[in-house]
């Protein structure tokens, strides 16, 4: 039923986990319209007919009738039943992927205050990869989530994929999904929408992300492709040395994640501080996305220019302008030179 | 002790706003109440206006992030519980001691200790916007935000300390309310004679006085989370932040069936009265109230679906969900039967019963997809859970609450409020209403998420967002016309005591009822006792012209005002405000509350120039 199509529409579900929740909504809804239709039918008759007319007796003082409540306590509660115990199967069924299906790619997914961090433990042929805001997935293969936060609570949400699961401290939750190909209507690669679910803060509404669904082929050059951005021009390397010196703190770009690294990050973070390295995107493969601010705007040379100069212009409360050394007198204190040079080298463009 | 609290006599006038701050008289209490309820209802109101303007385009940029997180969080917290908990208790003031036929509450100078601590507890609360460090976690305030280093202001101990006194009076209400009814009936009212109000305000205050330690359990360790150094929510030193969704759910959901069954209770008073028939059904509608009441608390994580508990938890608070409409729909179903042949006369109190109805059926079927867990899991923290809530909450409680304003507006005042503007209300308010929240449902299907401050247009949600909003200015012209009609009241000619004929006690005695309520305690000899009463005067050939003959009120004793209640009430409050400034306030606080039940435990029973 495609009653409208969006973005973030429930009711295009192009996988299977999204498509049995519908199925089950779809069901739900029809079952609410007809008994909306009929109560509130009845409703409308009974006033109309019983409506107080001039002269009119005291009407009959009926107190009540048994054989009535028995049936109108019977009936809703086989109805009712009979969801519960479909919701109970469908519950079941969706809680962990097939066994029997194509092999399973397993991803870490890690909530930040305002971001999102996929780790994938083994992306293809042992290569780990970590990324953020932007989950890249082979299509026609289910996808396993574990589910963590570092700070606070945030919802991993991706409507076309899956129903949403928090993102909660202490907890490994878990979920999994699968882009089917003759679901999709466009060309690969296809873009899908998510966005946190769970208010977490002042940036909450800013916190989106993509899931880019590939063909297997596509997926596998670019786990190959990935790693930190070639320096071969003399901007890039000047870039590189801006980096190193403003950014390193909090952005990592050689590579995935060094577990040690990002605790040391996260400490500084949960004790606070003004000027403290914080939990950041990772930059490795910045160059081959799609957004930029966790999917709030298209990756671009200006735009990038504009997050770089003053990030708070384009997401309200993020950490970058409220905890790097460079923003303490708002705009970054960098001279157009080393942004340009910083831009050509994160995106490795000329 | 008693020499000192003897040279402070009781207050003994009783016009003035002396009379009004010493005043013990349930009715005045529930004057007191409604009034408060009401002023923070339009402070509420405005804040969702707010919310509705920055919506009503896409990308927005009216106000802050941080600034709209505040609005959320401070329209859903008042609405609640500084709007429709003390709307009910307001009901329960004015209406129950005269519908059980009698004199006061069981405690009345207990009853103005929980007024007072209400409207001190509430503007604690809304110290929070004079310092600008308001409450924004939203109101059901999820750790680890409200911890330290996410919050970074006071904010959050506004809003627990603020929760923290406000239940202290809800707590105290709820334990007066409960002996009230079970002590002071009048002779022959049989528990399965009381009326439908009298039993869900029953089953609302042992509700209340169950779920609100368990809510105050958690607040009491949020504040010592922030203030005093200990961990409970806290997951980087081994606290637990889902420990703080158990303890709130535990207390939320039964709030759930706090905040609609006096509502519930107000619609089955109404709908016997305005087509001339008794309730269909009354003992099922009494059953159904306690199994909802029962069953309420089987049922709170399916508010956290989505929490992972897995699908075994998942199944369990799944099908206790779902099981909890039916009882809720034996309630619709009676209701209708009510209506059922009957001779149904379209009084403004009838509408709102009526549009309670209408309203609370599409909240009931929404209800039911976020039982189904596999589809709440794409409904969750969505606008298809606002359009839910509202439905419930504003269809729901909101429209019961108006349909008992408009009823009993006639014996509170004495003057009737005119029934065109009621109409227009009536009409302004369901029409606004649903082009508001309706709307929601489809915004939050097509992937919306609430508690955002912006979206971009792309996501294609501008046109259903700019509708909501401009429902909201058709509310808000709703809410002018009801503070219209009340003003114009005040001219209209006196009412009398039985405008409805009406089956309630209440409706016996004048318009408003005098300070002692009835010059003799009412026999009870059934359900309706007052059609009972009107019947057989009729029969009898002498009916019922006008209200029972007023006595002179010094040959009845009534309970004399008191200033102990207001100056516990401040101490409490300054326990918990103290916390914010300074403990040396806190200690000044409980020496005052302190004092406050001495002098209350000493004092006279009586104003000195009262004799009897």
């Amino acid at each position: 039923m495609a009653c409208s199509q969006g973005q973030q529409s429930t009711w295009d579900a192009i996988g299977p986990v999204a498509e049995k929740q519908l199925q089950l909504f779809n069901v739900i809804l029809w079952v609410m319209v007809a008994v909306f239709v009929v109560v509130e039918g009845t409703l409308l008759y009974t006033l109309i007919r019983y409506r107080r007319r001039p002269g009119q007796p005291k009407p009959p003082q009926i107190h009540g009738h048994t054989a009535l409540e028995i049936t109108w306590t019977i009936i809703p509660t086989f109805l009712i039943l009979g969801l519960g115990i479909w919701s109970v199967f469908t519950l079941f069924e969706l809680d962990e992927p097939p066994d029997d299906g194509p092999e399973i790619l397993h991803v870490n997914v890690t909530g930040h205050q305002w971001f999102f961090e996929f780790e994938y433990p083994d992306a293809g042929g042992g290569k780990r990869i970590t990324t953020a805001n932007e989950l890249r997935i082979p299509v026609d293969r289910p996808v396993r989530l574990n589910l963590e936060s570092d700070d606070v609570l945030h919802s991993f949400w991706v409507p076309k994929l899956a129903g949403k699961v928090d993102m909660i401290p202490t907890r490994t939750n878990h979920m999994w999904f699968q882009a089917d190909r003759d679901k999709i209507d466009e060309e690969l690669p296809a873009t899908f929408f998510g966005a946190c679910a769970e208010l977490c803060g002042i940036g909450h509404a800013l916190m989106r992300f993509r899931v880019t669904v590939m063909d297997q082929a596509d997926f596998d050059s670019w786990v190959a492709a990935y790693g930190p951005p070639p320096t071969i021009t003399e901007g890039a390397q000047r870039g590189q040395q801006v980096f190193n010196v403003n950014c390193s703190l909090c952005h990592t770009i050689s590579g995935p994640d060094d577990p040690g690294l990002a605790q040391s990050r996260l400490d500084g973070f949960l004790t606070g501080g003004d000027v403290v390295p914080v939990p950041a995107p990772n930059l490795t493969d910045l160059r081959t996305r799609h957004t930029l601010g966790a999917g709030i705007a298209v990756l671009s040379a200006d735009n990038l220019r504009k997050w770089i100069t003053n990030p708070e212009d384009i997401k309200q409360g993020n950490l970058m302008s409220q905890k790097a050394l460079l923003y303490q007198d708002g705009d970054a204190n960098l001279s157009d030179d080393d942004i340009d040079a910083l831009i050509e080298y994160l995106l490795n463009v000329r | 002790m008693a020499t000192l609290t003897d040279v402070i006599a009781r207050p003994a006038s009783y016009s003035g706003i002396w009379s009004w701050i010493t005043t013990v008289d349930h009715k005045r209490i529930g004057v007191l109440y409604g009034t408060t309820a009401f002023l923070f209802m339009l402070l509420a109101g405005i804040e969702a206006g707010v919310i509705r303007v920055q919506l009503a385009s896409p990308d927005n940029d009216l106000i802050s992030a941080g600034r709209y997180n505040q609005m959320f969080t401070m329209h859903a917290t008042v609405m609640i519980f500084m709007v429709i908990m003390p709307l009910s208790a307001s009901f329960f003031n004015f209406v129950i001691p005269l519908a059980i036929g009698a004199r006061d509450v069981a405690f009345p100078r207990l009853n103005a200790l929980s007024y007072w601590i209400f409207l001190f507890g509430a503007v604690l609360m809304h110290v929070s916007f004079i310092v600008d460090q308001v409450p924004d976690a939203g109101w059901f305030s999820y750790a680890p935000l409200t911890e330290e280093p996410f919050s970074v202001n006071k904010g959050l101990d506004f809003w627990a300390l603020g929760l923290l006194v406000l239940g202290t009076s809800s707590v105290a209400a709820a334990l007066n309310f409960i002996v009230t009814i079970i002590n002071l009936r009048a002779p022959g009212m049989t528990l399965m004679r009381m009326p439908v109000f009298v039993w869900m305000t029953l089953i609302t205050s042992i509700l209340l006085v169950l779920a609100f330690p368990v809510i105050t359990v958690g607040l009491i360790e949020l504040v010592l989370d922030r203030n005093f150094g200990t961990h409970f929510f806290i997951p980087a030193a081994g606290g637990d932040p889902l420990l703080w969704q158990h303890l709130f759910w535990v207390f939320g959901h039964p709030e759930v069936y706090i905040l609609i069954l006096p509502p519930m209770g107000i619609v089955s008073e109404i709908l016997p009265a305005f087509s001339k028939k008794p309730l269909f059904g009354y003992p099922f509608i009494i059953f159904s109230g306690i199994v909802i009441g029962m069953m309420g608390w089987a049922v709170w994580s399916h508010h956290m679906f989505t929490v992972g508990l897995g699908p075994v938890a998942n199944s369990v608070f799944t099908i206790t969900t779902m099981l909890i409409a039916v009882p809720t729909g034996v309630k619709i179903f009676n209701w209708m039967a009510t209506l059922w042949k009957g001779s149904i006369e379209f009084t403004t109190p009838m509408l709102f019963a009526l549009g309670f109805i209408a309203l609370f059926i599409v909240g009931g079927l929404s209800g039911v997809s976020h039982a189904v867990s596999p589809s709440d899991f794409q409904q969750q923290d969505t606008y298809y859970v606002v359009a839910h809530i509202h439905y419930v909450l504003f269809g729901g409680s909101l429209f019961g609450i108006f349909a008992g304003i408009y009823y009993w507006y006639p014996k509170i005042t004495g003057k009737m409020l005119s029934e065109y503007w009621g109409k227009t209300t009536f009409w302004l308010m369901f029409i606004g209403m649903n082009v508001t929240f309706f709307p929601m449902h489809f915004l939050g299907m097509n992937g919306m998420p609430r508690r955002i401050y912006t979206y971009a247009e792309e996501f294609g949600w501008g046109d259903l967002n700019r509708l909501a909003s401009v429902g909201y200015f058709i509310i808000f012209a709703s809410i002018l016309t009801f503070m219209w009609s009340v003003w114009q009241s005040r001219k209209s000619r006196p009412v009398s005591h039985d405008p409805w004929d009406a089956p309630g006690l209440e409706w016996s005695i004048s318009s408003p009822p005098p300070a002692y309520n009835f010059a003799e305690l009412p026999q009870v000899e059934g359900r309706d006792q007052y059609w009972i009463t009107k019947e057989r005067a009729e029969a009898a050939g002498t009916p019922i012209r006008g209200p029972e003959a007023p006595v002179d009120p010094s040959t009845i004793h009534m309970p004399s005002p008191s200033y102990w209640p207001i100056i516990t009430a401040a101490g409490v409050a300054l326990i918990g405000g103290g916390i914010l400034v300074h403990f040396g306030l806190s200690f000044a606080g409980g020496l005052i509350a302190m004092l406050g039940v001495v002098g209350w435990a000493n004092e006279p029973a009586s104003a000195p120039q009262e004799h009897h």
